[in-house]
């Protein structure tokens, strides 16, 4: 929920009052109700610093972003992409028939296909853990993602890849198991492995050509059209996380995910490298990266480093957090920690 | 000196290039054929979809996968790298030594830097997923912290050293003129730096990684450059003695062997040595799991068999091509320094090819292990590439050497 504080838009306040009073009206209807039945109690002051302000700046920029350079390379991919796929979806009504359920499913997409460039907001940034103990290494988080980030169906690209290592030994890499069948076993745990969105990015002190980079919010991006297919990077990264595109990748319109980010899910070219962005085109726009949203034990916590209320604050209070492989010395952003019960349970049955 | 003197000298150079016996035609015509076919698998097949468009084809027709990104070109760039650098050798001893039997060969020694340079280059571009994009981007776009931007600038840097020296020895010998100091001083103190610097350069791609324990190691440098000092005059005695045996009339002292087989035989002596300090540093108490796993793979190729062939044919044939050297009659053959010099080649082949670049890979950073074996688009590929580098081998030394013989050996002896 937002709240705007009166008098910082003027050309939104009037719509915003009657939200407000809307909001007020709201208010007091439940705290009567709750005033009856004595369960509820509604307090202004309290749900007013469980709201989050929303600053001016935030609202324009959108605004600003639409004449940066980016945001011009956007809407011209846009256009592109339209093109290229309302092709492909005439293509598809042709042959099932103007009616088929396959041809408007496919009209559809292609009318809602946009091309963002939404730039990183001031002062936040990300990080993302992982509780080992909840894990139950369903891969639910994997096909999440590559139905989210549009990764080349006929090249089989995976951003993430979840290890099966036996818990009595160390959390040593080196003997896991990628390939496991049957989950969740009680003598071992599963490990997501995904970009780590690194402090000190390898990958980005060794592309020559500035491809990759980090964003002020923590993210490491690939621009996909300065990319020339070198493949340093993914020699530098420790944590196998760059994937590249061996031939022509494709996409059916059928499984094209229509929101896309520039630096992100927007479909990539042959010979180009790509990796986890941990969902730009919804983090940047508030939401949270579709492996957190899919995992069904709740393992994933993603948040803002910078806000003290953020769920990774918590986790990092309440846990610790852990990174893997800390010798590479690159610092990811990406951790790993221990909660307090695990799935499934080590005692009982299963 | 006038532009028309230098354009005559062009003229002279591709005049001989093109001029010649029966069996030169055919031998450049074989390695023609072969560098167009190696061209037509690569646009036509491995890089279709950036060339023409087309939805087939790509890289994905190689053995690279996301776990092992590097294979065959780069492993054979490498070993490129350190036979261009050995390039220098020559000049060096010709021009800081004084050496009048060096002076007459200084110029097949940048000649192979030449060759060699070409090859190199090729490598990466065939590698590159978007070469034509790289061409315009890294000249706009240069990333000073990648060792990659600076090893273009050291390489491409070196060529032209190498070919504006090439191009003065042929201009003032073709006159029967000797090369002016206000030339050799300041061509020897830009040149020596970059032959070396071109195969640190390339180690230092390699080595500061923390990803890759095997390569992660301060002694990755030193033994490029160890092995480099061992297979480029190796590869240099060899063309010497080819050019002996088929151009009339060039004569070279059998002490310009046998200086040159020492220094081979130092550097493969250095190399090895190498490798017993980091047999020692892997095996003999503890070491990083990952390190240890991947250098197993190189010395007992327990998934890639090969690795571990190469790597103790590499210990085998060197200390042979050693022993062999100290045998005191060896000295007074060509035929059997030659013949230990090929042994050396063989031996810095197989220690500086694929034994470098694949055990970094297995197991991957992950602990995957893929096995590598290059497909035979890829061995297509990398013929064509030295075919063509042999190509310009042939066609440069030729040239080079006739203006050699103008100045040393006129009337055909030797003055």
């Amino acid at each position: 929920m937002i709240v705007v504080p009166k008098g910082s838009l003027h050309n939104l306040s009037r719509s915003v009052d009657r939200k407000r009073r809307d909001l007020l009206k709201a208010i007091a209807v439940g705290a009567s109700v709750a005033g009856i039945s004595g369960v509820l109690v509604v307090d202004r002051d309290k749900l007013a610093k469980n709201l989050k302000r929303v600053s001016l700046e935030d609202l324009l920029r959108s605004t600003a972003e639409a004449e940066s350079p980016m945001e011009e390379r956007a809407k011209k991919k846009e256009a592109e992409l339209k093109k290229r796929y309302s092709a492909e979806a005439e293509n598809i009504c042709r042959e099932k028939g103007e009616d088929s359920e396959e041809c408007k499913l496919a009209r559809k997409k292609v009318e809602l296909i946009t091309v963002k460039a939404t730039a990183p907001r001031k002062g936040v940034k990300y990080a993302m853990a992982l509780d080992i103990n909840k894990c139950i290494g369903c891969r639910r988080c994997v096909y999440a993602c590559v139905m989210e980030n549009n990764q080349g169906r006929n090249l089989g690209i995976e951003w993430i890849r979840v290890l099966e290592i036996s818990r009595e030994e160390s959390l040593e890499l080196l003997g896991s198991n990628w390939y496991y069948e049957e989950i969740p076993k009680k003598d071992k745990v599963y490990v997501p492995i995904a970009c780590m969105h690194c402090e000190d990015p390898p990958c980005v002190m060794v592309c020559p050509v500035k491809a990759t980079y980090k964003e002020p919010d923590g993210i490491v991006v690939i621009d996909y059209d300065v990319c020339i297919g070198c493949r340093y990077c993914a020699v530098a990264c420790p944590y196998g996380a760059r994937r590249f595109n061996w031939a022509k990748p494709v996409v059916p319109i059928q499984e094209l995910n229509p929101n896309m980010h520039i630096l992100g899910n927007i479909p990539r070219q042959p010979h180009v490298i790509e990796k986890c962005t941990w969902c730009i085109q919804r983090v940047r726009d508030g939401g949270v990266p579709a492996c957190v949203e899919v995992c069904p034990v709740g393992a994933r916590v993603f948040g803002d480093l910078n806000d003290p209320e953020s769920p990774i604050r918590r986790i990092a209070e309440e846990y610790g957090l852990f990174v893997l492989k800390p010798e590479t010395g690159a610092k990811p952003k990406f951790f790993y920690f221990f909660g307090p019960a695990r799935t499934p349970p080590s005692k009982g049955e299963r | 000196m006038s532009a028309s003197e230098w354009f005559e000298t062009i003229k002279y150079i591709i005049g001989w290039a093109l001029r010649g016996s029966r069996r030169y035609y055919l031998a450049a015509f074989g390695l023609l054929l072969l560098a167009v076919y190696g061209l037509y698998l690569w646009i036509f097949m491995q890089h279709a979809p950036i060339f023409l468009g087309s939805d087939k084809g790509g890289l994905i027709l190689t053995a690279m996968s996301d776990s092992v990104p590097w294979g065959i070109y780069i492993s054979f760039f490498v070993f490129w790298v350190g036979v261009a650098a050995a390039g220098i050798v020559f000049a060096i001893a010709a021009y800081v030594f004084n050496d009048k039997e060096f002076k007459k060969i200084a110029v097949l020694g940048e000649v192979q830097a030449i060759a060699a340079l070409i090859i190199v280059l090729l490598l990466i571009v065939v590698d590159m997923g978007r070469p034509i994009r790289a061409l315009f981007l890294m000249p706009r776009l240069p990333n000073l912290r990648s060792m990659l931007d600076w090893d273009f600038i050291v390489i491409t840097g070196y060529l032209l050293i190498n070919i504006i020296g090439m191009l003065v020895t042929v201009h003032y010998y073709r006159k029967d003129k000797p090369l002016p100091a206000k030339f050799i001083v300041p061509f020897m103190v830009i040149a020596a730096p970059f032959a070396i610097g071109i195969h640190t350069v390339t180690a230092f791609i390699s080595q500061a990684l923390t990803a890759r324990p095997i390569w992660n190691s301060p002694l990755l440098a030193p033994r490029y450059v160890a092995t480099a000092f061992a297979s480029g005059p190796a590869l240099l005695l060899i063309a010497l003695y080819l050019a002996e045996r088929y151009i009339e009339g060039f004569k070279v002292s059998i002490d310009v062997y046998r200086k040159t087989l020492y220094i081979s035989v130092i550097a493969t002596v250095v190399g090895l040595y190498f490798t017993l300090s980091e047999v020692q540093e892997i095996f003999w108490y503890t070491t990083e799991p990952s390190k240890l796993a991947q250098a197993k793979e190189l010395f007992l190729g327990l998934h890639v068999p090969y690795l571990a062939v190469l790597m103790w044919l590499w210990v085998g044939l060197g200390s042979a091509a050693v022993i062999a050297s100290l045998i005191p009659s060896t000295h007074n053959n060509k035929k059997a320094i030659v013949a230990i010099s090929a042994l050396i080649v063989v031996a810095v082949i197989a220690e500086k090819t694929f034994t470098i670049i694949i055990p970094a890979f297995i197991p991957s950073t992950l602990g995957e292990v893929r096995p590598y074996y290059p497909t035979p688009i890829e061995y297509g590929i990398t013929v064509g590439v030295h075919a063509l580098g042999l190509l310009i081998y042939l066609l440069l030394s030729k040239p080079a050497i006739k203006a050699v013989m103008t100045h040393y050996f006129k009337h055909g002896h030797e003055h």
